[in-house]
C-alpha cells in the first residue's frame, strides 16, 4: 500500500517536473514557427532524466534548430537551468 | 541575430506609380501610416522613357512594421522573459533598466532587462554562455512577437553592466601602459560582446588601435600603439591583476 502510493507520488512529481521543461520547449518553439498548432512535444522518463522530444512540421524544423544550431542549443542550455532546478537532468532531441 | 523572414503576420502590400517617390506616397496615403512605420522594398524601379514611350511604373512593396510595436518592445521583452523564467522554474522578477553606457554607441538602441532573485549565478553560467543563449533565444522571440529589430540585452543582477565598466577601465589602463611601453597587449580570450565592448572603448583613442585574433573560443584582443608595425606575438599577456582595479588601486 504505502510502497504503492509512494511510486505514485514520485511519478507524479516526475511529471511535473518533465511537464515544466516540456513547457518551454512548446512556449519556445510555438513562438518561432509557422505552424504553431504542429509543434508536439513528449517526454519519457529515463534514470538518466528527462528526454523530451521536439517534433514540428517539417518546413519549420530549421526554424527550430536555427544556422549552425544555434537555437537548438540555445534551448538546450536553457533547459539545463530548468532541470538543475530541479535536481535532474535534461535531453533535447528534434525530430 | 537571425534574419529569418516568416510570412506570417506580415502582410505585404503592392504599390505602383510613376517614380518610386510616388508609389511611396500613395502607399502612405491609402494606408493612413507614416513612412517610418513602414518597410518598403522596391521591386521596378521604374523608366520614365522619352515622351511616355518607354515608360514603365515603378512598383513597391509595403510593410507594415508600425513605430508601436518598436515602442512596446521593451514590456513585450520583459513579459516573455518573465514568462519564460517562471517556465523555467526560476524564481526571479525582470525589470527594464538603462542600457550599461560602456556598451552604447551614439546610435545604437537597445533595450535591458535585469532579472533579480535569489541564487541566480545558474543563469549565467561560466564566461556567461547561459546568459548568452538566454539572450538569444529572448531576442528571437522578439523579434518574432513585435517584427522589430531592437536588440534586447539580457543580464542578471548587473553582471553584465560590471564586467562592461570592469572591462573598460581595463582597456583604458591597458592602452597608457601600450602607450608608454609602445609595445602590443593580449588581452584573455573573451567571448564577442565583451571584446566588442573593449574596441569600443579605444576606438576614439588615436595613439592605438584594436584588433581581435585567434578562433572561436581562443579569439582575444590585441592592443597595439598606432603607426608602427606591430609585433602580436611577442606582447605581454594581461594577467589576472589587470582584471581588478581595486587591488591594482591598492597596490598603488
Amino acid at each position: 500500500m504505502i510502497t504503492t502510493n509512494f511510486v505514485e507520488q514520485s511519478s507524479l512529481i516526475n511529471d511535473q517536473l518533465g511537464g515544466r521543461m516540456k513547457e518551454v520547449v512548446e512556449y519556445v518553439a510555438q513562438f518561432i514557427v509557422n505552424s504553431p498548432d504542429k509543434v508536439k512535444v513528449t517526454e519519457e522518463n529515463s534514470p538518466e532524466g528527462v528526454l523530451l522530444r521536439l517534433e514540428v512540421d517539417p518546413d519549420d524544423k530549421g526554424r527550430v534548430i536555427g544556422k549552425q544550431g544555434r537555437v537548438a542549443q540555445a534551448m538546450r542550455t536553457v533547459l539545463r537551468v530548468a532541470a538543475a532546478k530541479k535536481g535532474t537532468r535534461v535531453q533535447l532531441e528534434i525530430i | 541575430m537571425e534574419s529569418q523572414e516568416s510570412p506570417k503576420n506580415q502582410e505585404s502590400q503592392e504599390f505602383s506609380a510613376k517614380t518610386v517617390e510616388e508609389a511611396t506616397k500613395l502607399a502612405l496615403e491609402k494606408l493612413g501610416a507614416k513612412r517610418e512605420d513602414l518597410e518598403i522594398t522596391v521591386l521596378k524601379k521604374g523608366k520614365s522613357g522619352i515622351l511616355g514611350l518607354g515608360a514603365e511604373e515603378a512598383r513597391i512593396s509595403v510593410r507594415s512594421v508600425s513605430a508601436a510595436t518598436t515602442a512596446d518592445v521593451p514590456k513585450v521583452a520583459r513579459d516573455i522573459l518573465s514568462e519564460l523564467l517562471e517556465k523555467m522554474g526560476v524564481k526571479a522578477s525582470v525589470e527594464i533598466v538603462e542600457p550599461p553606457l560602456a556598451s552604447m554607441t551614439p546610435d545604437s538602441k537597445v533595450v535591458a532587462l535585469d532579472i533579480t532573485g535569489d541564487d541566480l549565478g545558474i543563469l549565467i553560467g561560466r564566461r556567461g554562455q547561459t546568459l548568452m543563449s538566454l539572450q538569444y533565444l529572448i531576442n528571437l522571440l522578439v523579434s518574432h512577437k513585435t517584427k522589430a529589430r531592437v536588440p534586447v540585452m539580457v543580464d542578471v543582477e548587473g553582471y553584465k553592466r560590471r564586467r562592461y565598466e570592469a572591462l573598460q577601465s581595463l582597456a583604458e589602463r591597458l592602452a597608457d601602459q601600450v602607450k608608454s611601453t609602445k609595445r602590443a597587449v593580449t588581452l584573455e580570450p573573451m567571448p564577442a560582446n565583451e571584446r566588442r565592448i573593449i574596441h569600443l572603448a579605444l576606438s576614439n583613442d588615436p595613439e592605438v588601435t584594436t584588433q581581435s585574433v585567434g578562433a572561436g573560443e581562443g579569439r582575444k584582443v590585441v592592443i597595439a600603439p598606432k603607426g608602427r608595425e606591430t609585433h602580436p606575438q611577442t606582447p605581454r599577456r594581461a594577467t589576472e591583476s589587470d582584471f581588478r582595479p581595486e587591488s591594482r588601486e591598492r597596490q598603488a
